[in-house]
């Protein structure tokens, strides 16, 4: 276990909204491992945000941890970060110094009325001892790292005065101030060009190498997960269904969800004729789900036994899927 | 900054000049004059009598000529003298100013720190019975019309408890300056009640708004305590529009102290306006009414000026 970072096991996370209650995450298990990335796809809503929220206790008032277990394996033995209250001390002695989180949108994820520098000092002034003029230089040492040129001037600069890929870059500089063992980013490029894209994941991928951090990227972008990922993780209406190593997941998918999703994206260079097969149908209504298996309405290889939940069961010591028919479509993937 | 203000400065010159002659005109079209005002309603007087009267004051001058011997007066400090009395209008402000001033600053700096201690607290514990109370106080505060407020204050410290006097601002046995707080705490009171009331609800919108935006997520993400996420990086913006609203009710304050002042016999501007609006005491009436969009105009520029300050984002004149 020494190689894994995090790991969340059977978490469940539901939302109580208008006296119903919404089971955004519905029993997921997987681990961050140390200096890999994990990548997290699935359409929106599907429960990756709240995943990632959950981990950092950043739920919204409405929802809370119901069952499961999220495992933080720090230097200083394990810690059960579901059991942690969610303002506390201990959490937020966690938050932003050992696991910490860049988000969507730079544009407003930066507070507007506070300059850069203050805002990425804030970080390291409470969870390091550094003060005055060592604190402002570490500050500017972070901006230089990830490539901003000038870093000297431009602490001084708020963050309307940054451009989009700037602002990211800045935000990665506050995630990784105090050299976090778990960087979580959720969707971190979808707000950017294509070529800032690039610039950013380059740099997470740097960083990942240097100080081994484990990343957990959410996205729904296949290009990034082929690109980045060592680990996949494909999550339908709040449960992972199928999970492993990015050759396993991209290479030999097994679920028909998987498969739907790969085949519903136009790869470059098979020309404009090329059939993209959308998924047919929609998400199910959360506060009215299908009785077994959550993807069955929408699946062209449903059977009877698909009105039950299926287990999550291993294909291969690295490839887990929750699917009735796993093993004829393993056969056939292989 | 300082060339926008100084533009901004230069704008105000021609507004003011243009509204004084406006305000003019109006008080000119409305019916009788003083001379009608001075006269004794049993009497019966010879209208040549009158007509020598009106020369006398000046009052037969065309409108334009009229007008422009009384701006010059008041550009050289020479507001006239009241109609009732024939006392220099300078002095009686000099008198009044200084009752409105403590008046409506005691009741702004209440209302501003109560309104908007109170919006962020009901915006933190939204949903709360905290919330709910405040809200619905809110409600009264901002429906109910002061003199009403005033009355029943009259009436239950003033007369039933006798804890603080009726009204009036100076007596004669009073020597020292803290003799008569107590005579302002009423009017003060109420007359930052519908201010603190709208205050708040505007905080705790400004509040909820800003506590929703992503930013407070990063804070909290970065392991900063609830304290510094909800003041620091939510109050510090909610407080632009915050300020924005106080800044534009301080001339209304000193409106609304008008009928407060009435209620409690109090000696500010807003009493002299009354008093000369029914002696159709032009001059006097005039000269307030230019105070006061003097005061709208001078305070709209510092408003500017200190959204600018505050928020970053604020570039003036297009910088």
């Amino acid at each position: 276990m020494s190689d894994v970072a995090l790991s969340v096991r059977n978490l469940k996370t539901y939302f109580y909204t208008n006296q119903r209650c919404n089971k955004a995450v519905n029993g997921v298990s997987f681990d961050i491992k140390k200096g890999k990335t994990l990548c997290v796809v699935g359409e929106s809503g599907c429960g990756k945000s709240v995943t990632a929220a959950a981990i950092m206790q950043l739920l919204p008032r409405l929802s809370r941890i119901e069952e499961g277990s999220i495992t933080y394996h720090s230097e200083r033995g394990d810690i059960h970060i579901e059991k942690l209250e969610r303002n506390g001390k201990p959490m937020r002695s966690i938050r932003g110094a050992e696991i910490s989180m860049i988000f969507q949108d730079p544009m407003t994820a930066l507070n507007p009325v506070f300059t850069i520098g203050f805002q990425i000092a804030e970080n390291l002034r409470y969870h390091t001892r550094l003060r005055g003029h060592r604190l402002a230089v570490q500050v500017v040492e972070l901006l230089r790292t990830m490539g901003i040129p000038l870093p000297e001037r431009r602490i001084n600069e708020y963050p309307h005065q940054f451009s989009g890929g700037m602002r990211q870059r800045a935000m990665i500089a506050m995630a990784m101030a105090c050299n976090p063992k778990i960087l979580i980013a959720d969707e971190p490029t979808t707000a950017l060009d294509v070529t800032i894209q690039a610039q950013i994941f380059e740099l997470m991928t740097a960083l990942k190498k240097e100080h081994g951090t484990a990343i957990m990227l959410i996205t729904h972008d296949m290009g990034v997960v082929a690109e980045l990922a060592d680990d996949v993780a494909v999550m339908y209406m709040g449960n992972i269904i199928e999970t492993g190593s990015v050759d396993d997941v991209l290479r030999r998918p097994i679920h028909p969800y998987t498969r739907a999703l790969l085949a519903s994206m136009p790869v470059l260079g098979r020309g404009k004729n090329q059939s993209i097969e959308a998924i047919p149908g929609s998400t199910p209504d959360p506060f009215d789900r299908p009785k077994g298996c959550q993807f069955a309405p929408r699946c062209p290889h449903r059977v009877a036994a698909c009105e039950q939940m299926p287990e999550e069961t291993f294909a291969t010591p690295t490839h887990r899927v929750t699917c009735w028919r796993y093993e004829e479509f393993a056969a056939d993937a292989a | 900054m300082l060339t926008y203000i100084a533009r901004r400065l230069l704008i105000i010159v021609p507004m003011a000049i243009g509204i004084s002659f406006l305000i003019y005109l109006a008080l000119d079209l409305s019916p009788g004059d003083a001379v009608t005002r001075m006269l004794n309603p049993v009497q019966t007087v010879d209208p040549e009598r009158i007509e020598e009267l009106r020369r006398a004051l000046g009052l037969d001058a065309p409108l334009v000529v009229r007008y422009w011997i009384w701006f010059s007066g008041v550009l050289q400090g020479n507001f006239g003298r009241t109609l009732t009395g024939g006392v220099p209008i300078s002095r009686i402000l000099m008198e009044r100013l200084p009752a409105t001033l403590e008046l409506s600053v005691v009741a702004l700096v209440l209302s501003s720190i109560f309104g908007a201690i109170l919006g962020t607290v009901s915006a933190l514990k939204r949903g709360s019975a905290t919330d709910n109370i405040l809200t619905v106080a809110g409600m009264i505060g901002v429906s109910i019309p002061e003199f009403f407020f005033g009355l029943v204050a009259i009436l239950v410290f003033a007369i039933n408890l006798g804890w603080l006097p009726v009204g009036g601002r100076l007596l004669p046995s009073y020597t020292t300056y803290w003799d008569h707080i107590p005579n302002l705490v009423m009017p003060a009171l109420v007359l930052s009640i519908m201010m603190t009331a709208g205050v708040m609800r505007y905080a705790r919108s400004a509040m909820l708004d800003t506590l929703s935006k992503e930013f407070i997520k990063t804070a909290r993400s970065k392991g900063l305590p609830e304290w510094r996420v909800n003041l620091l990086h939510g109050f510090r913006v909610a407080l632009t529009p915050v300020v924005v609203l106080i800044g534009f009710r301080l001339p209304i304050l000193i409106g609304g102290s008008v009928i407060v002042e009435q209620v409690f016999q109090w000696p500010g501007l807003g009493h002299l306006f009354v008093l000369s609006v029914r002696n159709k005491d032009l001059p006097t009436v005039m000269t307030i009414a230019l105070l006061s969009v003097i005061l709208v105009l001078v305070v709209s520029l510092i408003i500017d000026v200190l959204t600018a300050i505050i928020d970053p984002r604020v570039r003036l004149g297009g910088e």
